[in-house]
């Protein structure tokens, strides 16, 4: 299908892509180069920068106890409370409806370094510590529109006559969803789980202000090396992030089209 | 129809964990540091529960204006250059078969998804002292190029992380325009560019305005990238809350600052998602 595109379009679109990208490809090169000094392009290839990664336990701590486990554990949360809220809102009228799936979706409106000096502050107010918990309960709040607005894109394309079908059958009300809707809107489920897992894994406005002892996030921890002119193990850790994003992302797009991202 | 009132409970029953988890944990943070904006500072108690409209009076002092007034700046070419960018970039996803369409929604998605330190530490490996620019230019003999740490540089920095949020929406809008009008105005006799100009251009502004909001609000709330790539010299407002919080403990000041800025970037979003909801329902009219 081919409409005409004018060429120099083409070309501009592609030279803006490679803006886009060369951040990222930069990132990934000095992670196999030889160089300490981040110095591009590499003259040799080598993976000790994965090795020093792997050696260096805070690091590796910050990587996959932290902010693995808090994205896994943000996601299962967000999907807890946001497929609920979802079925909610597309299978019943009722008054005020909009105005809460708005309220549901600001979380996303919400520049998240003002939520996280606001979280902070109420923190500290309350003298509760960072921790790991704290952080936890400010991330699922900034995942739960992800979860809704996959969900919701999902319910809306099933037909609520299966669900009847089913209940006329006999099948109770939470029944007919658990085993009928659920499973017919599982790709949407999971791209809502996968989103919401990668906005906690990769934040960085929240965890800034909500980090403690033992709860240092590897953005935080990359941050803070860079401030202060790490090696290239940084390149190392954040090739990983890419990759596990990387994967995750087209997984989503296997699974469903992803155009309500935004 | 609103459903019966049985039904209604049940939506109630549903609704109210993440009603009730989002006013806990969203809703009460932002009473509390509207509460706190009008605190009086107290500097061995950090605050005193004095009424005072002393923090926001103190807004007005100029080293707080040439901050802001940068970061609204900045804010606004940020926006300009990403609705030049994003443009060819959406006509071309909106355009383009279904397969090259795709993948190239993945290179767009996945940058966007990266956490937004890892995209910076990129530019700094570009445009370092010791950078990927700045070799090539010792390699032929030229003197370094300071191109780190002044507003450019932040420039940079926001396009790069805040583009896909304007071709988003505008990829989204360009779809939506029927390609027979396209074709049409080719027939007639237009140019490609008069073509863009007359048909595109008029038809995408609800994606153009949505996109410009979403990122003119996070361009003006970031602050990762002006920290690593601003350094002292760019010092924006996300910095000045920061370093008002963490580091000199100003919470009244920090919290009358963040609740402006608050009210101004939800504001921005708010219209944008209004502008996107009023086309969806006058396409769905139609």
């Amino acid at each position: 299908m081919n409409r005409r595109m004018p060429p120099p379009l083409k070309a501009l679109a592609l030279l803006i892509y490679l803006l886009l990208l060369a951040p990222l490809a930069i990132v990934v090169a000095v992670s196999f180069g030889a160089s300490p000094n981040f110095d591009f392009p590499p003259t040799d290839l080598t993976l000790r920068w994965y090795r020093a990664f792997f050696a260096n336990g805070e690091f590796v701590s910050a990587f996959f106890k932290v902010s693995l486990v808090l994205g896994l554990a943000a996601a299962v949360l967000a999907c807890a409370l946001g497929i609920v809220a979802a079925t909610a809102l597309v299978r019943f009228r009722f008054r005020g409806r909009e105005a809460l799936e708005a309220f549901f979706l600001a979380p996303l409106f919400i520049p998240e370094i003002l939520f996280g000096a606001a979280l902070y502050l109420t923190y500290a107010r309350l003298g509760i510590k960072p921790s790991m918990t704290s952080l936890l309960l400010g991330h699922v709040v900034i995942c739960v529109p992800f979860v809704i607005r996959n969900v919701m894109a999902g319910l809306v394309g099933l037909d609520p006559r299966l669900e009847e079908a089913a209940m006329s059958l006999g099948a109770s009300r939470l029944q007919a969803f658990v085993k009928v809707a659920l499973p017919l809107i599982r790709s949407s489920v999971l791209s809502g789980f996968i989103f919401a897992f990668i906005i906690s894994f990769s934040d960085i406005n929240l965890a800034l202000f909500i980090t403690g002892p033992n709860s240092t996030t590897l953005p935080v921890f990359i941050f803070n090396l860079l401030l202060f002119e790490g090696d290239p193990s940084v390149a190392a850790a954040s090739t990983l992030q890419i990759v596990i994003i990387g994967l995750l992302i087209w997984l989503v797009q296997r699974l469903f089209q992803p155009r309500t991202l935004v | 129809m609103n459903d019966s009132p049985k039904r209604r409970t049940w939506a109630a029953i549903l609704v109210l964990p993440l009603a009730l988890y989002l006013v806990i944990f969203l809703v009460v943070p932002f009473i509390n540091i509207i509460v706190l904006s009008f605190y009086t500072y107290s500097p061995t108690r950090i605050w005193v529960p004095e009424l005072t409209s002393a923090n926001y009076a103190a807004l007005a002092d100029g080293t707080f204006l040439t901050v802001l007034l940068r970061t609204l700046r900045l804010g606004l070419v940020c926006t300009a250059i990403c609705a030049l960018l994003g443009y060819p970039v959406a006509y071309f996803l909106a355009r383009s078969e279904r397969r090259v369409a795709t993948i190239g929604l993945f290179l767009l998605v996945t940058p966007l998804m990266v956490s937004a330190v890892i995209r910076t530490f990129g530019w700094l490996v570009i445009l370092g002292r010791r950078g990927l620019i700045n070799s090539a230019l010792t390699a032929l003999g030229l003197d370094r190029l300071p191109l780190l740490y002044n507003e450019t540089a932040v420039v940079i920095g926001l396009v790069n992380v805040f583009l896909p949020f304007m071709v988003l929406p505008l990829m989204a809008s360009i779809e939506r325009i029927n390609p027979a009008l396209e074709e049409a105005a080719r027939n007639l006799g237009a140019t490609w560019f008069g073509m863009f100009r007359r048909v595109i251009l008029p038809l995408s502004r609800p994606g153009l305005i949505s996109g410009c909001l979403l990122v003119y609000s996070a361009a003006i709330s970031a602050f990762v990238i002006p920290v690593l790539m601003g350094g002292a010299r760019v010092r924006v407002v996300g910095r000045l809350i920061y370093d008002q919080l963490l580091i000199s403990y100003q919470w009244p000041n920090a919290s009358a600052i963040a609740t402006l800025l608050v009210i101004v970037t939800t504001s921005l979003s708010f219209v944008a998602l209004a502008i996107t909801r009023r086309t969806a329902r006058q396409e769905q009219g139609t």
